[in-house]
């Protein structure tokens, strides 16, 4: 391969203008396993499926949905340990920002956060790109948001999206099923069928991850408003993540069977 | 990381420092903060925690703020009340609230309150009481109910009733005075809600509502004015001026215009 | 003598029905010498937002200057205009980083929410924030102000009432402040106008 002699020092340019390492953070992700992402009209659904590398593994103590802040989650595809580092960063980075402002950060605020990490190691001594892509959930002012970002630090927004292994065949898919009327339970179940294409073995509660943004009433007083004076408490509407528990997916894959 | 060229991280800066001591030895005196002055409280009852607090903050002997929140969020299951330097306490109960959710996250299990005290006096104990941050700390966690108090320069107490502030003599004797084992809900909020009030009526650095907060094992209710014993009489008559009772000698309007998207009409060109 | 009280000054802002205005004196000096009386201490942040820094003179516009940047660089990143409550917040954190070298100086933020509903806040020099629900003042008039507010604030103003009881206040709490005065610059904020008046009063 004419790219050989370039790969041995981290991403440098080879003379046909590629960055072969980033190349290569690509191709991890690829063998990583399927993660899907799907923007409902009143949410956002990623999932992703949970698969340990023996049956002695205990899989309660996997977790590739995470939470990052109160109205933001992620999933990841790749590899595992590269995806900690991140979500560490990213949860560091929405304190930073919530310490500033008193409030949740949006969710294009801290792709961009996550984006500029992932870019830094790519153009950083000593360290190597990551390699994982993620899909970033998010709920904030503007309405729901779902994000991808690539190794390269590059990111896109979709509508509905995979990564990882099957990918190509989830997007296939997706493209047939997605509509923008969607609401989060229909965009749940079409993230499961959509895993199921490329499923290995049986699908169980335990072998599914699935977290969801939505929008959730909440009261609240002005700063200097006692609740109960002038009017009474005010509703507001604010973004939330969370995880489903297995209960709820166990519904979810009975509505499916 | 992008954010830290705009906007420093953590950490104090120091800049003003010295030109500020040069001012300072020039005889000019450095202004006050706005200290809560501030009666707070805590108990221990059957099910759980009250906490409760004044909500008068001073500026030397003006009354800066006279219905400020002083009982602060930590975590879901805990809250804690702050006295000294208002901006001290609102912002290290911040910091310790932010470490508290990253904890969380990190160890997927509800925080403990010991967790937090061990946090908030170390943190205290660094700056050497230099932040001048009076706390109750109060929660409920696997372990059961906590109270504690933590002083400015670090020190901790944990015991079944606490007070702190400029009230808080006034504000113990309720308590000593008072005081049960395994009160119920009712006893406790009324025991921390005369011990407020005792330090508004008889410290000057404490006044107007009393603030409420019930910790128990699955549930915290924040009581904000749960009592307003200080209520301002209602002004019989107006002292409006009539509109151009003031002297201008130059008014500017400036009107906002409303930008919409939308089908532009082509400009006329015949 | 406080540093507060080097160059003199007094700010103050009110609440009124889904309108706000603030406003301030505008002379600049060195304890007793009068320097100049257009000297700028009310700054706009955006339409809807204006920020009063009372206090020690270099440090208004060095603070002037600092929330500008940080504003500026808010609504390059995030695409989006600062809501007053989010400003208030930046204001505060931006002050209790110098918690150990703090500028001399006590600003009063004046706007209006997305909803139209007024806003009002007020910070010590470390960046201790209140929210009261009717006016907050600052300067070396304040406990002029203080009186002069107490007694003539009252609840859902409209524009043109507020702007009188605003200016009566300032006006009224200058004159018993020797450093304070020389004139009055007010600005009435409503959800669809920015009226600013100068006022007359006594230059001595």
């Amino acid at each position: 391969m004419a790219d050989g002699r370039y790969s041995f020092s981290l991403t440098t340019f080879s003379p046909s203008g590629k960055l072969v390492q980033i190349e290569h953070a690509l191709t991890a992700v690829n063998q990583g396993i399927t993660s899907i992402g799907i923007k409902a009209a009143n949410g956002i659904v990623i999932a992703t499926e949970k698969k340990s590398s023996s049956p002695l593994v205990d899989d309660k103590t996997l977790e590739k949905v995470t939470m990052i802040c109160k109205n933001i989650g992620l999933v990841y595809s790749g590899m595992g340990p590269d995806a900690r580092v991140l979500v560490d960063k990213a949860r560091k980075a929405a304190q930073e920002y919530k310490k500033i402002y008193m409030e949740e950060p949006p969710t294009l605020i801290l792709v961009t956060e996550i984006a500029t990490v992932m870019q830094e190691f790519t153009q950083s001594g000593g360290v190597r790109p990551f390699g994982v892509s993620v899909l970033v959930a998010g709920f904030d002012e503007k309405g729901p948001s779902l994000y991808q970002i690539d190794p390269s630090g590059s990111y896109f927004a979709w509508k509905a999206t995979a990564i990882g292994k099957n990918m190509i065949n989830a997007k296939t898919f997706l493209e047939k099923r997605y509509n923008e009327q969607m609401e989060i339970d229909d965009a749940i179940h079409t993230a499961i069928i959509t895993l199921k294409e490329g499923f290995e073995g049986a699908m169980t509660d335990n072998s599914l991850e699935i977290g969801i943004c939505y929008c959730e009433d909440e009261e609240f007083s002005l700063p200097g408003e006692a609740g109960f004076v002038e009017g009474g408490k005010k509703i507001r509407k604010v973004g939330k993540f969370r995880k489903l528990v297995n209960e709820e997916v166990k519904d979810y894959l009975a509505n499916i069977a | 990381m992008a954010l830290k060229f705009e906007l420093p991280k953590s950490g104090f800066n120091f800049d003003n420092y010295n030109r500020n001591l040069i001012l300072e030895s020039k005889g000019l005196k450095s202004p006050k903060t706005i200290k809560t002055g501030t009666t707070i409280v805590g108990c221990v009852y059957k099910d759980g925690i009250v906490l409760g607090a004044d909500t008068r903050a001073t500026n030397g002997p003006i009354v800066a703020d006279k219905n400020c929140e002083k009982i602060h969020y930590l975590a879901p299951n805990m809250y804690c009340c702050g006295a000294g330097t208002a901006a001290d306490t609102e912002f290290t109960t911040n910091l310790i609230s932010s470490k508290l959710e990253l904890h969380r996250l990190a160890t997927n299990r509800q925080s403990r309150v010991v967790t937090a005290m061990t946090m908030l006096k170390q943190m205290l104990f660094r700056y050497q009481g230099n932040i001048g941050a009076a706390l109750v700390l109060g929660g409920y966690d696997v372990t059961g109910p906590h109270l504690y108090t933590i002083a400015p320069h670090g020190s901790t107490d944990k015991l079944p009733y606490v007070t702190m502030g400029s009230g808080s003599l006034a504000a113990m004797t309720i308590f000593e005075n008072g005081w049960k084992k395994d009160m119920s809900r009712e006893e406790a909020i009324e025991i921390v809600k005369d011990a407020i009030e005792s330090g508004i009526f008889n410290d000057l650095g404490s006044g107007s509502n009393v603030d409420v907060v019930v910790i128990t094992k699955d549930k915290t209710e924040v009581l904000r004015n749960y009592k307003r014993p200080n209520e301002r009489v209602k002004k019989e008559q107006s002292y409006k001026y009539p509109r151009g009772t003031t002297a201008v000698l130059k008014t500017s309007i400036r009107n906002f215009v409303d930008v919409t998207e939308g089908v532009a009409t082509p400009m006329d060109l015949s | 003598m406080s540093i507060m009280s080097y160059n003199g000054g007094a700010i103050v802002a009110m609440k009124g029905k889904n309108c706000v205005a603030i406003a301030s004196d505008r002379r600049f000096g060195v304890q007793a010498l009068t320097l100049t009386h257009d000297f700028q201490k009310v700054f706009e942040i955006n339409d809807k937002i204006y920020i009063g820094l009372g206090g020690l003179a270099t440090d208004v516009q060095t603070l002037s200057e600092t929330f500008r940047y940080r504003v500026n660089m808010y609504n390059l990143k995030e695409e989006r205009e600062i809501q007053p409550k989010t400003f208030a917040h930046l204001v505060s954190s931006t002050l209790y980083e110098k918690r150990f070298g703090p500028y001399y100086c006590e600003p009063v933020i004046a706007g209006l929410e997305k909803d139209g509903s007024p806003f009002i806040c007020s910070t010590d020099l470390i960046g201790c924030t209140t929210f009261p629900n009717d006016f907050v003042v600052t300067g070396t008039a304040e406990q002029q102000l203080y009186g002069m507010c107490e007694s003539l604030w009252e609840p859902n103003l409209e524009p043109e009432d507020l702007f009188e009881i605003i200016s009566q206040a300032l006006l009224n709490a200058v004159d018993r402040d020797a450093v304070s005065g020389w004139g009055a610059i007010v600005h009435v904020i409503t959800e669809d106008k920015v009226i600013t008046r100068t006022l007359r009063g006594r230059m001595d």
